[in-house]
């Protein structure tokens, strides 16, 4: 018992659950501002599907342009690039989605499902077409790792205080900038305002189409940087089903967040822990098959409301009409 | 054209130029691959549509996706989202399975029932969760559902690989469940297709679940156009609140149309693992019930519809074989245009019925502020 409470909350495992936070953290916040405007977005596992290909596939070819001009600065440029690669995949993927469910009013989740379907079919045409394979990139390097100054020296606390991935704090601030923008400004106001009640939004002179299409082309984008940090940080290289379901689960995280970036934060943690959990062999004597769907089935007691009633958006999924109102 | 011949050109217009729509998105790939669209889609046509093997092959393809793209139609139809046909499927097939390598000596007419009414057994279990979950705690069932596509596929690979793994394969890189007994298996349709005269190739696996699935699609017409509960169930997902004013539990409807969706979902590998491999292997064919969902969506939930539609997605896989290995194009190509054309089919559905409503609106305001306009105009005189 003791040996088993010692394996779940040692430093090594608490570092991978800790990495394993920020892709379902980086999608969760995207549903949070799609959701805030009135979008369901089923389509964020395709999103991020695209956004593993584009930041692996950028990586490989940056890497292999500098390699010969500037070896040194490949692990901070190649990376760089890669990721901004894959938020813009990302971005102008999800334009579909704003295209079939804002301006056609196409059922939001016929929409999502349609769109995670063309993902699977383009990552693999696309990688083919690169890398003469369907299923998995050449290996890449991430960024050059971070340490923690003053906690790098203590043996005890290695895992934890070393080999930091810098996406790691730069989605800490996104979490930040994305509470403080749908709190306190204009923009993240009228956001949920078209969220919460579109009519009233539109009576006060807001562009409910224009504001929905920032929030699923926002979502788009942190959904591809997801993407690229699993397939840039986590996997060095992309593979086929690698988002394995995280796109679904960061959906529960939002929901468990109650659409807030902060509490999204909160509940992505706790799935990247499960997930962690899911990828270590724990001695228990349980099967590793029952071990590897711990997220999925944490994801459902979420759902079924046994830790929190959810209050979504008021006309969260809901097509806006003018004429229909 | 009066109205009602336009309307109905229309809806049999978007299909079509949806299917061109992807199409074209598809040209622009294949062009962009340095390959003529002509030429491919030509290819794509003389090897799906005039060879033997490859019409029976499309008649084999199409057996699971008319189960398949019924039993999302069926959650559909109530204002459901089943999206996970996917593992109530690949549960239903394991305990077919099961019934088929565990039990021996039962007659044919005994054992393959059983198997069947496993494989409906499994998917129904699969289903439970969810839709309870979403009646009595609000849980939306899109998630949940996809939530326990994973769970299924864990549990499938802990059975298989952990319990039932056929001894036999011990030492050799298989893993698969031990053959069925003879009796558990579907007979094929080359027989009976012999007997009036429709010759098909020797080795096509073209079995009884084709007809058995086409049934099931007319008889789900018939019940959702003619019944009592039919009624109930276009009344649930036409309007909530007169289906409550008229008595008709919303819940019921919705739990029983969900529970039926997943019993069709169990039968969906059946074709497959009784019909063709006579064992469940670990790469027993995935994704089966995400092409239902676009098979329903092509066919607008329409039972008969969903005949079609597989049978042209079928089509489409199919021809995918012949592009990839005639013409040196990625399969991926057609999973591309398969995707384009299901967005472009469901943007083309929402302006139809919008178009609809609109001259709806229009007949009615006509109709009723035409004799106003007479009274009007006879006043004015």
């Amino acid at each position: 018992m003791i040996d088993l409470l010692v394996s779940l909350l040692n430093l090594a495992l608490l570092a991978s659950a800790v990495r394993l936070t920020v892709p379902i953290l980086l999608t969760a916040m995207g549903a949070v501002y799609s959701e805030r405007g009135g979008v369901v977005n089923i389509g964020l596992e395709g999103i991020m599907i695209v956004g593993t290909f584009f930041g692996a596939a950028t990586t490989h070819l940056v890497a292999q342009a500098f390699l010969s001009a500037d070896p040194a600065a490949v692990p901070v440029i190649a990376p760089l690039v890669g990721m901004l690669a894959a938020a813009a995949a990302g971005m102008l993927f999800s334009l579909v989605h704003a295209v079939v469910a804002v301006t056609f009013r196409v059922d939001q989740i016929i929409s999502g499902v349609a769109l995670n379907l063309l993902a699977v079919g383009l990552a693999r045409f696309l990688n083919i077409l690169f890398f003469g394979v369907a299923t998995q990139s050449p290996g890449i390097q991430g960024f050059a790792p971070l340490a923690i100054p003053g906690l790098r020296k203590i043996p005890a606390l290695a895992p934890l205080a070393t080999g930091i991935s810098p996406v790691i704090p730069a989605a800490l601030v996104l979490v930040i900038l994305g509470q403080w923008v749908l709190v306190r400004t204009v923009f993240g106001l009228r956001l949920r305002a078209v969220g919460e009640h579109p009519a009233a939004a539109d009576t006060l002179g807001i562009s409910v189409t224009r504001m929905r299409y920032a929030g699923v082309l926002i979502s788009g984008a942190l959904a591809g940087l997801a993407g690229g940090y699993l397939s840039i940080e986590q996997g060095r290289g992309y593979l086929e089903g690698m988002t394995q379901g995280r796109g679904f689960i960061a959906l529960a995280a939002m929901i468990f967040g109650n659409w807030w970036p902060l509490g999204a934060l909160g509940a992505s943690a706790l799935f990247g822990y499960f997930d962690a959990l899911s990828l270590r062999v724990v001695h228990t004597g349980v099967p590793y098959q029952f071990i590897t769907v711990l997220p999925h089935v944490a994801s459902i007691l979420v759902l079924a409301g046994f830790v929190r009633r959810a209050m979504p958006p008021a006309a969260d999924g809901i097509p806006y009409s003018k004429e229909e109102v | 054209m009066s109205p009602r011949v336009r309307l109905t050109v229309l809806q049999m217009l978007a299909p079509l130029l949806a299917i061109g729509f992807g199409a074209l998105v598809a040209s622009g790939i294949i062009l962009a691959i340095g390959k003529n669209p002509l030429d491919v889609y030509g290819l794509m046509l003389r090897f799906s549509l005039t060879r033997a093997d490859s019409v029976a092959a499309i008649f084999f393809k199409a057996t699971p996706l008319i189960f398949a793209g019924l039993a999302v139609a069926l959650s559909f139809r109530a204002n459901l989202w089943n999206i996970g046909v996917e593992g109530q499927y690949y549960v239903g097939a394991f305990a077919a399975a099961w019934v088929g390598f565990a039990i021996r000596g039962l007659p044919s007419g005994v054992h393959l029932p059983l198997a069947v009414l496993a494989a409906l057994a499994g998917g129904v279990t699969w289903a439970l969760l969810p839709i309870a979950l979403k009646l009595r705690r609000g849980a939306h069932e899109v998630i949940t559902t996809i939530m326990m596509n994973y769970i299924a596929s864990a549990l499938v690979l802990y059975l298989l690989a952990d319990v039932f793994r056929d001894p036999a394969q011990a030492g050799t890189p298989r893993v698969r469940t031990p053959e069925f007994a003879p009796n558990a298996r579907v007979p094929l349709l080359r027989p009976a297709l012999e007997a009036v005269g429709i010759g098909i190739p020797e080795h096509s696996a073209l079995n009884w679940f084709l007809p058995l699935g086409v049934v099931l699609c007319l008889v789900a017409a018939f019940l959702l156009a003619r019944s009592r509960f039919g009624l109930e169930v276009r009344a649930v997902a036409g309007n909530p609140t007169a289906a409550e004013t008229a008595a008709i539990s919303i819940g019921r409807v919705q739990f029983m149309m969900f529970l039926a969706s997943g019993a069709v979902a169990g039968l969906v590998g059946l074709s497959d693992v009784l019909g063709f491999f006579g064992y469940f292997d670990i790469d027993f064919p995935k994704g089966l019930g995400f092409l239902g969902i676009s098979v329903a969506l092509l066919a607008r939930n329409n039972p008969v519809g969903i005949l079609v539609a597989a049978l042209l997605f079928a089509f489409l896989d199919r021809g995918a074989q012949g592009v990839q290995v005639f013409a040196d194009v990625p399969r991926e190509v057609i999973t591309i245009l398969q995707a384009v054309i299901i967005l472009a089919i469901v943007v083309a559905y929402e302006l139809v019925t919008r178009y609809v409503r609109t001259q709806r609106k229009r007949e009615a305001e006509r109709v009723i502020l035409a004799p106003v306009a007479a009274a009007a105009g006879e006043g004015g005189a």
